[in-house]
């Protein structure tokens, strides 16, 4: 269940982060106050907060579909918790590309579109590969906290199994600690391994 | 203003005025204990990080590698429910949080230390030793205070992390700001209040902390490359 959360949060998260990051460069003002808006509201508050924004708060809305079962929930939080890292991700790694390419495109008389598409994307993806890892860990750990919320993942496993075998305490928090230990450790490797090649300290300055 | 009173009732939330006043009050407090703490302990990881002898640096590695690889809640329940088996029942919930949150903290900071002091050219140690200074006399007077200036925005980065991660100790009860959000929906069901006005809070304190970084960063002629 961590995995498959987890793993749907990242697809989600960073196909929404990159139209977002790239929506952010683009010229339209508004658009841009937003987004930030936006990123703002979701890194200046603790993920435990959101959940429970999400989990609890919408369905008191009274909108039919806002009306979400945990699973639901999980997924829709973590989605936008992962996309408005991916933004900022995206965004300064477009940002980071030399002005020139963009004018020369324009000089070769590429629309907008296809400056976007042909010569700044893929400049830009190399960029944004390491922070990313980074970023898919803490998505990663973060599902513990689903936890909270009744869903059935890793942490609420253990702390089942901890009701049914009250004197392991120890031995089960450490083997759950154990598990997204395996599952983030090469995560953060390959982190590690991406800095190295792209070799800029643009990428090492977007995670913290 | 009827229609907001539906969705978001500002007579219940008055009501608790007090005791989201005190749970930011201690939010803020516990954000500052840990960051001086993991701090003063970061120097000491990050020396021990990058020394030669190979159980030293080994030692730290392994311990920054699996507080980064492991979530925080499960951290704080390590500590929550081990500390006691240790060393007895000897601190209280706000302690305890207080020492979870600093293990966890304190190897994020000794990475960014690490890189700061890493940034620092060779030269100027090399420069230190020329004057007769020793190791610890060079990292003291010359070193440290060059890495410190280009540590301030990935610090900053980190506090704004810290304050967050604050919100996981309501969780082993100890109240903070979000303890007092689940206070107040403890005792009134609405949830909306509760935790719209919990978020507000965070949400403030995020923009303090935002504008203060950004004062700070001008006045050390930093550059402003902000990323929590």
């Amino acid at each position: 269940m961590t995995f498959q959360v987890s793993m749907i949060a990242i697809i989600l998260g960073s196909l929404l982060g990159a139209v977002l990051g790239i929506m952010k460069t683009l010229d339209s003002r508004a658009l841009r106050l937003g987004i930030d808006a936006y990123m703002h509201f979701f890194r200046g508050t603790p993920y435990l907060v959101q959940l429970y924004l999400i989990y609890f708060v919408l369905p008191s809305l009274g909108i039919a579909w806002l009306q979400f079962d945990s699973y639901t929930a999980a997924i829709v939080s973590l989605t936008l918790y992962t996309a408005s890292y991916v933004t900022a991700i995206v965004a300064s790694a477009i940002d980071a590309v030399p002005r020139g390419q963009e004018e020369a495109a324009r000089a070769c008389g590429m629309t907008k579109a296809q400056r976007l598409y042909h010569i700044i994307v893929p400049q830009a993806l190399r960029l944004t590969v390491p922070p990313m890892a980074s970023v898919y860990v803490i998505v990663i750990k973060s599902t513990a906290v689903l936890s909270v919320i009744g869903l059935s993942e890793l942490t609420r496993q253990g702390e089942t199994s901890i009701l049914r075998m009250p004197q392991d305490t120890m031995f089960i928090y450490a083997l759950i600690a154990g598990l997204y230990f395996v599952y983030c450790y090469p995560v953060l490797r390959f982190a590690r391994w991406a800095e190295r090649r792209v070799g800029s300290s643009a990428a090492a300055q977007e995670n913290a | 203003m009827n229609w907001l009173n539906g969705i978001y009732n500002f007579r219940i939330v008055s009501d608790y005025f007090e005791t989201f006043l005190n749970g930011i009050f201690n939010t803020v407090w516990i954000t500052l204990v840990c960051l001086g703490l993991s701090v003063f302990f970061g120097i000491f990881l990050a020396l021990m990080r990058m020394s030669s002898i190979s159980v030293m640096w080994r030692t730290a590695a392994a311990y920054i590698q699996f507080v980064r690889a492991t979530p925080l809640l499960i951290q704080i329940y390590l500590v929550y429910y081990g500390l006691p088996g240790l060393i007895g029942n000897f601190f209280d919930e706000t302690q305890t949080g207080i020492i979870a949150l600093t293990l966890h903290t304190t190897p994020y900071m000794a990475e960014i230390i690490r890189a700061g002091i890493v940034s620092v050219p060779k030269t100027q140690t090399e420069g230190a030793q020329a004057v007769g200074m020793n190791s610890a006399q060079a990292m003291y007077h010359i070193i440290l205070p060059q890495a410190i200036a280009k540590l301030i925005s990935p610090l900053l980065g980190q506090a704004v992390v810290l304050l967050k991660d604050t919100s996981l100790l309501s969780i082993i009860a100890v109240f903070e700001l979000m303890g007092a959000g689940l206070i107040m929906f403890s005792e009134t069901v609405s949830a909306t209040e509760s935790y719209v006005t919990t978020a507000i809070c965070y949400l403030l304190i995020y923009l303090m902390m935002l504008v203060a970084s950004g004062f700070i960063q001008r006045k050390l002629g930093g550059t402003a490359t902000y990323a929590t």
